[in-house]
């Protein structure tokens, strides 16, 4: 019980020291925008640009973190909460398969690594480990195009301003 | 070979600047030579110590100087009866002219040659060393002759000496008839070298640099002096100044002040705890816990941590940073 209290108290110290950094930093990586919920900061929200060269380009993605209260012995749980059309994102539950958030954790990692490596995995699907089996297969079929051009609808659809 | 181009280049501004002193302080300069005289017999009676006694005088014209053998040590020794037979000839044919106190037969170069370890040094080069240092300060010189003498009576020495040597061997292999004729030339050799230094003494300022410079491991100069032995130096330095926060380890990566695990501040225990060997530090409330709850992987370099790790505290860190500093500065005396 007393570590657990521990445990709730270290990870806040270490959320609250990640929110301070955000927010003194907050220019330095124009591509992620993390924001701490009002009255949990165990919940955060980040928006992320698309990389550029990509079919993610001109969108933005909203992303969902929730924080154990192990945090960082344990990693953050992260999701989409906008619609992707990507290998490693599950389409509907908007789930990440990547190795940072699982096993390869490292407690030195924090919430603006994270997305970093979420951008950088946007950037660099990996159609053989697919949460989203028809991106991985379009991709492990060679069908760039195909890939490329459903990605595309998707970003637009979800996560570009509506127009008009 | 690059020192002895330097060397030879620099020598020349300090034979001039050297040659008014020696003129005024000749007698001064004989006293030195009778201090010297005893400092070569403690040499002397070291090599016979640390070398072994080998009668034979008989030296082979062409030595492969580069060679690190016992032979050749034994060399260096019989090059150094011979030397100092050489000088006292020298010595005793007058302190005449100008520049009688002649170096190149003087301890001095010797010293200098046995610290550069050079195995190409020439005659000549060798001589405008000793020139070189002695315009530094003779005190300086005199403090370090006796700690080489005694700390460096290693092995590694005497065969530099050898190496460097081995050149004037061969030189005075083929005029062993006449000491005279050798001195003779070496004359001719310091009378250009002060005409070069004629010519370039109206530009001291770069002189002084090079002139130092070449000094590069002796330990009592200057530290601001641009050259590239400053970047030799520079490690141990680090490590003097380190080695009690035990820091050694990580070299330039800065202690952090608080754990970027849990962002508690470091305390003084935990600024001395290096868990793994990658620098990686954390608290050791950190350590314990991802031993203990966590995968127990360094969060720096994911590898596994040892059970025990590369330092429990400060005390057992200095220590364990001896071997480290040992062998660091093992390698710098093998470059030197």
């Amino acid at each position: 019980m007393i570590t657990l209290l521990h445990d709730y108290q270290a990870s806040r110290a270490r959320l609250f020291k990640e929110y301070k950094e955000v927010q003194r930093e907050k220019s330095a990586d124009p591509d992620i925008q993390l924001v701490c919920d009002d009255s949990n900061i165990f919940k955060w929200t980040a928006l992320i640009k698309g990389p550029s060269e990509t079919p993610y380009e001109g969108g933005v993605f909203q992303l969902a973190f929730s924080i154990p209260e192990q945090y960082p012995l344990l990693p953050p749980q992260v999701r989409f909460l906008t619609k992707i059309f990507h290998p490693n994102v599950h389409f509907k539950t908007g789930e990440i398969c990547l190795d940072i958030l699982k096993n390869a954790w490292s407690p030195a990692w924090t919430l603006q690594s994270v997305c970093r490596a979420i951008i950088a995995l946007m950037a660099h699907p990996e159609p053989d480990s697919p949460l989203n089996c028809d991106s991985g297969n379009l991709l492990r079929s060679g069908d760039i195009r195909g890939y490329y051009s459903m990605a595309r609808m998707y970003t637009r659809l979800a996560a570009m301003p509506k127009k008009g | 070979m690059g020192y002895d181009a330097m060397a030879n280049d620099v020598s020349a501004p300090a034979i001039s600047r050297d040659l008014g002193k020696k003129k005024r302080a000749n007698r001064s300069a004989k006293l030195k030579q009778c201090k010297l005289d005893a400092r070569r017999e403690q040499w002397l009676s070291q090599v016979k110590n640390s070398g072994g006694k080998d009668g034979s005088m008989g030296i082979s014209p062409a030595l492969p100087s580069p060679h690190r053998t016992m032979s050749l040590l034994r060399h260096s020794q019989a090059v150094l009866e011979r030397k100092s037979l050489e000088r006292e000839v020298n010595v005793g044919s007058g302190l005449d002219g100008s520049d009688s106190d002649s170096p190149a037969h003087s301890p001095i170069p010797i010293a200098n040659m046995h610290r550069k370890g050079s195995s190409s040094t020439s005659a000549s080069s060798g001589c405008s060393i000793g020139l070189c240092s002695r315009s530094v300060s003779d005190a300086e010189e005199d403090r370090e002759e006796e700690g080489k003498g005694e700390e460096k009576g290693g092995v590694d020495d005497w065969e530099a000496v050898a190496d460097a040597l081995s050149a004037v061997v061969d030189h005075t292999q083929d005029k062993s008839d006449s000491v005279e004729k050798e001195v003779c030339s070496k004359k001719d050799e310091d009378h250009q070298n002060i005409s070069r230094g004629a010519f370039r003494v109206s530009e001291p300022e770069p002189n002084r640099i090079v002139h130092r410079a070449w000094r590069a491991d002796d330990a009592s100069r200057p530290q601001c002096l641009p050259n590239l032995s400053k970047q030799r130096s520079f490690p141990v330095n680090m490590e003097r100044r380190f080695a009690p926060s035990a820091s050694v380890h990580t070299g330039i990566l800065s202690v952090p002040s608080s754990c970027p695990i849990c962002v508690e501040d470091f305390d003084v225990t935990d600024s001395s705890f290096l868990p793994c060997c990658c620098g990686f530090r954390i608290c050791l409330f950190c350590h314990k816990k991802i031993l203990e709850e966590g995968d127990g992987r360094c969060p720096g370099c994911r590898k596994q941590y040892d059970r025990v790790p590369c330092m429990e505290n400060g005390i057992s860190g200095v220590a364990l940073s001896f071997p480290c500093r040992f062998s660091r500065s093992f390698s710098m005396s093998l470059r030197s």
